[in-house]
């Protein structure tokens, strides 16, 4: 992702041949949908596979027998996958590709939620949706940090630093000053904290961005860690329990069947990060602020040449990645948790794998957050029903996803031409 | 050159914060000097695993148990040594054997290869360990059938489920986290039976010992992930066994005003987390009595037999149920009395609480 030579030219379409992309992703679409129809077929029983419109068992539910459903969403990717073998037009290659995956993806569901035990054949979709989107938050805030700093060609190891920082310093001073507001401030201010000196160092220093990334991570844990033993445990009371942002329910969207009790009666930190997506999506492509960013990402030198100050652009873009990820750590412990050694856990690396699954670009980071929380809710789900899939094979699917996407799948993955690379004037 | 200095300050940055989370995971080794004792105390010295000293479960609960015996008997000393990795195990038990400890503690079965090890080449000295059974004569093992108090908690949420429907999630699957979810489920199972109900267990299935699993023991957006989809199955008692990711199942019960609620392990949740008002009852694992016990009749010059060793129960106290709480007034006093009664009869005998992760004798 850092210095490889990434040639700047717009890729000339080669002739693959026959076999182009499309026709081999159809062919995989192909296998997935056989197997799909005879395995997920022949393992599902003759229950009914109840998707319920709630949060629970009760209401309304979508239903069809497991037998039938497994094998019709498994033909439904195999007419997919024999679409694109075919050959479709390249607009079109997405949408099937997408109807593809979702039958497979329902097919495996039929299997599953019919061979659950008896009284559990039912997957609340209320409840699924929710936690997809609790479980991408985090990487949703995470990504949108590494797209303001990458987009201005500084790269961002350390959101899980600056998601840590900001937790920590929502939970003390939320705690210490009684409010949510100071709380959510100060865990703004945190998360910038480590964006400056990530900014210092990248800027100013030139210290490799990568390294200096990493350095930073260890710093958060270490110094978040060492106040939660010394400073915290001495007083819970004083210093680690913040008070919490409650769910805000929005009148009339949360009287939307399924999305409306699922995504608006949430808190603040959800609104908050749906917003910022679209925020910053429209001001990283239809306003100036968006267009030097992206310059100073892609080619320092002209866009000097032009008059853009390059260091300021990429000072002021690292501190707002900061302030972004300090408020996607504040969800932590502004929400609902108390502040905990290293209680991010990694998130912060996943949301960069989002980032790079999402192409650089904010709404796509959305669309690969929500993957990956998709892929755990899912592995969540079975687990509660006592399925045969070990959830271990289910936890590794988001990384494999990854890889594949990585490998190909979304097409050609390149990061910001001047991405990790420190500007000298000169 | 700038970029030099730079490097230089970043890794000024690196060492500070390791050596930091290193501070943080508590004192330092407490070096023995020797000097100055005048008559010869009874040494006990305790090597954690790699959860350290505060990890507010066993470490924690072990070290309490030694200071205990301190309280108890002045000619006692104790002093323990943290490790941080795996690879410590053998070097913090060596370096206890050569400064003459009276007893060794190794707490944790993921200590039980790396202690049978020292113990077999220092066949006289004594060795104590905590979750574990190694089998080796110079080794005085503590375990917990925490199955038979699980049991009670299963039956109690059985009893007090108004959605027909409890859960309970663990950490990883090993034995020491589902001996808890197989005494729980059968709980469950002998409520249905003599009630003639059929309220069902999630999360965990005995016979094919398959469930919900964090696989993690101190995130808590894990933890409550795991038991949102339980409830979403209906649950509305959880017991996590799964440390600290537990405490992401207890705050959101808490938040939730009562729409569910929690049974906690190990330490009574009251004591050990913010929520006490989520938590119906925890599933107590008394180690600090046994350690204390262990240590005391060691100092005082009996030879700890290492077979049968100790093994909790109901009978001897090693484990239990703790007290209600903040649901003292919530459980109803029938339900409370026929909790007692399988206290008493599991201690007799009549009812045998059966798991693949009970302590082996």
């Amino acid at each position: 992702m850092s210095t490889m030579a990434v040639p700047d030219v717009a890729v000339a379409p080669v002739d693959e041949g026959f076999w182009t992309r499309g026709r081999k992703v159809g062919l995989t679409l192909l296998a997935l949908g056989l197997l799909a129809a005879v395995l997920f077929g022949a393992l599902a029983t003759d229950q009914q596979a109840r998707f319920t419109l709630s949060d629970d068992a009760a209401g309304a539910a979508l239903e069809i027998n497991g037998t039938i459903g497994a094998i019709l969403f498994g033909i439904i990717t195999i007419a997919a996958g024999a679409a694109l073998l075919a050959g479709v037009p390249k607009r079109w290659f997405l949408p099937v590709l997408g109807v593809g995956l979702v039958g497979f993806v329902l097919s495996f569901l039929c299997w599953q939620v019919s061979a659950a035990p008896t009284g559990q054949n039912f997957m609340p979709l209320v409840n699924i949706i929710r936690g997809t989107f609790i479980l991408a938050l985090p990487l949703i805030f995470g990504a949108l940090a590494g797209v303001l700093c990458e987009r201005s060609g500084v790269v961002n190891v350390a959101i899980e630093g600056q998601l840590l920082m900001g937790a920590f310093s929502g939970a003390l001073f939320g705690s210490i000053s009684g409010s949510v507001w100071v709380g959510l401030v100060a865990a703004a201010i945190g998360g910038a904290f480590i964006s400056l000196l990530l900014a210092i160092f990248a800027i100013r220093y030139l210290v490799d961005q990568v390294v200096i990334g990493i350095v930073l991570n260890l710093l958060a844990v270490g110094v978040t860690g060492f106040l939660y033993e010394r400073l915290m445990q001495t007083n819970i009371e004083r210093y680690n329990s913040a008070p919490r942002f409650g769910n805000w329910n929005i009148p009339l969207l949360e009287d939307i069947p399924v999305l409306g009790p699922a995504l608006f009666r949430g808190n603040i930190f959800l609104y908050l990060g749906l917003l910022l997506v679209l925020v910053i999506h429209i001001a990283l492509f239809r306003t100036r602020w968006g267009l030097r960013t992206r310059s100073v990402g892609e080619h320092p030198t002209a866009a000097d040449t032009l008059g853009v100050k390059v260091l300021r652009v990429r000072y002021r873009n690292v501190l707002l990645a900061g302030v972004v990820a300090g408020i996607g750590g504040a969800s932590y412990t502004l929400a609902l948790y108390s502040f905990t050694k290293n209680m991010i856990g990694g998130k912060g690396f996943i949301a960069l794998a989002a980032l790079i699954f999402g192409r650089w670009n904010p709404t796509g980071a959305l669309l690969a957050a929500l993957f990956f929380g998709f892929a755990d809710q899912l592995a969540t789900y079975l687990g509660a029903i006592n399925s045969v899939i070990p959830s271990q094979f289910l936890a590794m699917l988001p990384y494999l996803a990854t890889i594949l996407a990585v490998a190909g799948l979304v097409g050609r993955v390149r990061a910001p031409a001047a991405d990790g690379k420190p500007y000298i004037k000169g | 050159m700038r970029s030099v200095r730079g490097m230089r300050i970043a890794s000024i940055f690196a060492v500070g914060g390791l050596v930091l989370s290193a501070a943080a995971c508590g004192e330092a080794p407490d070096e023995d000097n020797n000097a100055g004792s005048g008559a010869k105390k009874f040494s006990a010295c305790m090597v954690t695993d790699v959860g350290g000293i505060d990890d507010k479960s066993f470490n924690t609960s072990a070290w309490k148990g030694l200071q205990d015996a301190k309280a108890a008997n002045s000619n006692i000393d104790t002093k323990f040594v943290a490790s941080k990795a795996e690879a410590d195990y053998e070097p913090n038990l060596t370096q206890y054997v050569n400064q003459k400890c009276d007893f060794i503690l190794a707490v944790g079965g993921l200590m039980a290869n790396a202690t049978s090890k020292i113990a077999k080449a220092n066949p006289n000295q004594a060795f104590g360990i905590v979750d574990a059974n190694p089998g080796d004569a110079n080794v005085y093992p503590m375990q917990f059938d925490t199955a038979q108090a699980a049991f009670q908690a299963g039956y109690l949420a059985a009893g007090m489920s108004k959605s027909g429907k409890v859960g309970t999630y663990g950490g990883l699957p090993i034995p020491p986290v589902t001996i808890f979810m197989d005494g729980f489920v059968d709980g469950v199972a002998h409520y249905n039976k003599t009630k003639g109900k059929n309220v069902q267990a999630l999360g965990w299935n005995k016979e094919t010992q398959k469930g919900s699993f964090t696989n993690d023991f101190a995130k808590q957006d894990e933890g409550k992930k795991v038991s949102d989809a339980l409830v979403a199955q209906g649950a509305d008692i959880i017991m996590p066994v799964a440390g600290g990711s537990g405490l992401g199942t207890t705050s959101a019960a808490k938040a939730s005003g009562g729409k569910y609620s929690t049974i906690w392990v190990d330490v009574d949740g009251c004591e050990s987390t913010p929520d006490c008002s989520a938590i119906v009852t925890t599933v107590v694992k008394n180690i600090p009595e046994a350690v204390k016990e262990a240590v005391l009749k060691a100092a005082g010059g009996e030879k700890l037999q290492a077979s049968p060793g100790f093994v909790g129960t109901l009978a001897n106290n090693g484990v239990s149920i703790a007290p209600y709480h903040d649901f003292e007034s919530k459980v109803p006093a029938e339900l409370k009395a026929e909790v007692d009664k399988i206290k008493a009869d599991i201690a007799a005998g009549t009812i045998t609480v059966t798991s693949k992760a009970q302590p082996t004798k």
